[in-house]
């Protein structure tokens, strides 16, 4: 069974369905916002949107379109984990909290044993910019090059540089290290970058990109991203292949209009284009960036997440109260998780699905 | 004759597309024709006639008399030959792709403005949002030729992807200035942040104000430029303080060289 309640005080599912369907129809321009949810939940959000003519937004999009916005306009070498971990005899660490980012991220890559196609030489890792005593891992050797969060798009670029035989405006002790991990990379038979959308900006990722296509001149090296929060890979595929485009989309004029800076969640709600909110965050329960408070507002978000003000409807978490179809990062493809916990809360599609059936585009509110 | 004029009822409640309305697609339209044109975003309607009070006059010229934060891709696709004046504040994408003209805004533009134009002159009197002259998401190139002048400051990565063109910034500008710039000209006259000319291929940043450039920017020490002297000369009309730069002795620092190198930064030596 469900929870649902109004500014904190409890309220009945049906009566809670109805309420957000009024409130979702008779909006100029809602938002569907956070979408973070498995695939079910996310298609399930989209179609809502094209319905109310609304849009919709990931609550981790800044982080999706840090990788994105290099794909679409600069391009990207990608492999999945399997692949790094069977073939890179050197991997490339960037940026700090990589591990927080992806706790299995040591234990999937193997990185403390050779590839499996390179038996015979240990794999070399080298770590840009970690967290203090990040690195330092037992029974692992890491090379370490120190950079802050603020000069690691700098060191980066000095890296870069060297590895295509480019003067740097650095000396001493620094210049001979950025000159020893270039070598490194250069001499990588397979190589392979690893690193998370959260904690670097487009411009960096797009940096780290031109490196490894200057490295694919002369030998083979690729990249494995670590994704954004939330499902926020999924979110993008689904999203995708629904409306041809990513999240931060709207339907206002009745067809797909894609555009980052118009249809970002935030902005539409604080400058008060957005009537009315959806927000979907199903996995823990976050709350919306946005600072406006008198806007009609639907959370959908786990169990102890309860939104103090406007409606609150419990809902499942994916993969854990029922099974979930989503993006994984392990394999980089979509994998069904079991549920882990077996629960009769509904999960966002169901309650997607319950409020979508109490309105009609063609009766007027 | 007079301008065609489009004077503000009130705030809009909506975002607006106003491409609709540029000189090319308003010649020989009566105003109750202009009137009518649906330029609402969203699933409730919006017709000029519920936005604007419409007077007839040339549409080789329009003045829009009271601007809006919310008036998106004012004078796209602009072509040469006509001019759009706006009295107030403009929205996203301010003239995005013009080809030519010449649009004033007297007040601050939104994000993207001059974003793919490839020809015509752009003054903003106030400042102007993110991403000026840059391409959209998910385009390859920025701003491909043209003048935009800008008076007051700019927001983040101004002149990204610049292709072609002359950026001129008199104020401040924010976090990463020619970001990713391919070619063209970006000169900025008050205060830079952040990664200035990261990325960039062959572009030329001129600076009053030096900062540290990293260490992919690299010293070519202090010159006499004859072509910027020169080019001093070309933007006496816009700016007296960016002529009275370019015609100083100047420091060249060359990069990035994490691309090509092939840039350059100069800043007063």
């Amino acid at each position: 069974m469900s929870n649902a309640t109004l500014d904190g005080a409890p309220i009945a599912l049906e009566d809670a369905y109805q309420h957000a369907a009024r409130i979702l129809a008779c909006a100029k321009f809602p938002v569907v916002a956070g979408l973070g949810s498995d695939a079910a939940g996310v298609r399930a959000a989209i179609l809502l949107a094209e319905r109310l003519r609304g849009a919709y937004d990931h609550l981790a999009c800044d982080d999706i379109f840090a990788d994105l916005d290099v794909t679409r306009s600069f391009g990207m070498f990608v492999t999945t984990p399997n692949e790094a971990r069977v073939r890179s005899d050197v991997v490339l660490l960037i940026g700090p909290g990589l591990t927080q980012h992806w706790p299995a991220l040591f234990e999937r890559l193997a990185l403390d044993r050779p590839a499996y196609f390179n038996k015979d030489a240990p794999r070399k890792l080298i770590w840009l910019g970690p967290k203090r005593n990040e690195a330092k891992i037992e029974g692992i050797d890491i090379e370490t090059l120190a950079a802050t969060p603020q000069n690691l798009p700098f060191v980066l670029g000095a890296l870069r540089a060297r590895v295509g035989g480019r003067p740097i405006n650095l000396d001493g002790a620094t210049a001979k290290k950025v000159e020893s991990c270039a070598q490194a990379l250069k001499a990588a038979r397979f190589g392979a970058v690893v690193w998370a959308a959260a904690a670097l900006d487009g411009l960096t990722v797009e940096m780290l990109q031109g490196l490894v296509t200057e490295l694919n001149a002369t030998t083979r090296f690729t990249g494995t991203p670590i994704g954004a929060r939330s499902g926020a890979s999924g979110a993008v595929q689904v999203s995708g292949w629904m409306t041809g485009f990513p999240p931060r989309t709207g339907f206002g004029r009745g067809y797909p209009e894609h555009d980052p800076w118009r249809f970002d969640a935030r902005r539409l709600v604080d400058s008060g284009e957005a009537d009315a909110a959806l927000w979907i965050s199903a996995y823990d329960g976050e709350a919306p960036s946005w600072t406006r408070e008198d806007l009609p507002l639907i959370t959908l978000a786990p169990k102890g997440a309860g939104a103090k003000r406007g409606l609150y409807i419990e809902v499942g978490r994916p993969g854990e109260t029922h099974d979930a179809v989503e993006l994984a990062q392990e394999t980089s493809s979509f994998v069904l998780r079991r549920a882990t916990a077996p629960a009769d809360t509904p999960s966002v599609a169901d309650v997607i699905r319950e409020i979508g059936a109490r309105f009609s585009e063609d009766v007027p509110c | 004759m007079k301008p065609l004029l489009f004077a503000l009822r009130r705030e809009p409640e909506q975002r607006l597309d106003l491409s609709k309305l540029t000189p090319d697609r308003l010649v020989g339209r009566t105003v109750k024709e202009i009137e009518a044109i649906e330029i609402g975003t969203t699933k409730v309607e919006a017709r000029v006639g519920e936005i604007f009070k419409v007077r007839s006059g040339d549409p080789a010229n329009l003045h829009f008399e009271g601007g809006s934060e919310r008036f998106d891709l004012l004078g796209a696709k602009l072509l040469p030959g006509f001019s759009i004046y706006v009295e107030g504040d403009v929205g996203a994408q301010l003239g995005r792709n013009a080809l030519g003209g010449r649009i004033t805004v007297a007040g601050d533009a939104g994000p993207y403005a001059a974003s793919g134009m490839s020809g015509g002159h752009i003054d903003i009197d106030g400042d102007c949002g993110d991403f000026l002259g840059a391409p959209l998401p998910g385009e390859i190139a920025g701003m491909a030729g043209g003048r935009i002048v800008v008076r007051g400051g700019v927001g983040q990565r101004a002149g990204d992807r610049l292709r072609r063109g002359i950026i001129l910034i008199e104020g401040d500008a924010g976090p990463d200035l020619g970001s990713r710039a391919i070619a063209g000209t970006i000169i900025a006259l008050g205060a830079v942040e952040g990664r200035v000319g990261y990325l960039n291929k062959r572009a030329s940043l001129i600076l009053a104000q030096a900062v540290d450039f990293g260490p992919t920017y690299v010293d070519c020490g202090a010159h006499n430029f004859a072509f910027a002297r020169l080019f001093s000369r070309a933007l006496v009309e816009d700016s007296r303080r960016a002529a009275r730069l370019l015609s100083q002795k100047l420091r060249r620092y060359a990069g990035d060289t994490a691309v090509y190198g092939k840039g350059e930064i100069l800043t007063p030596a």
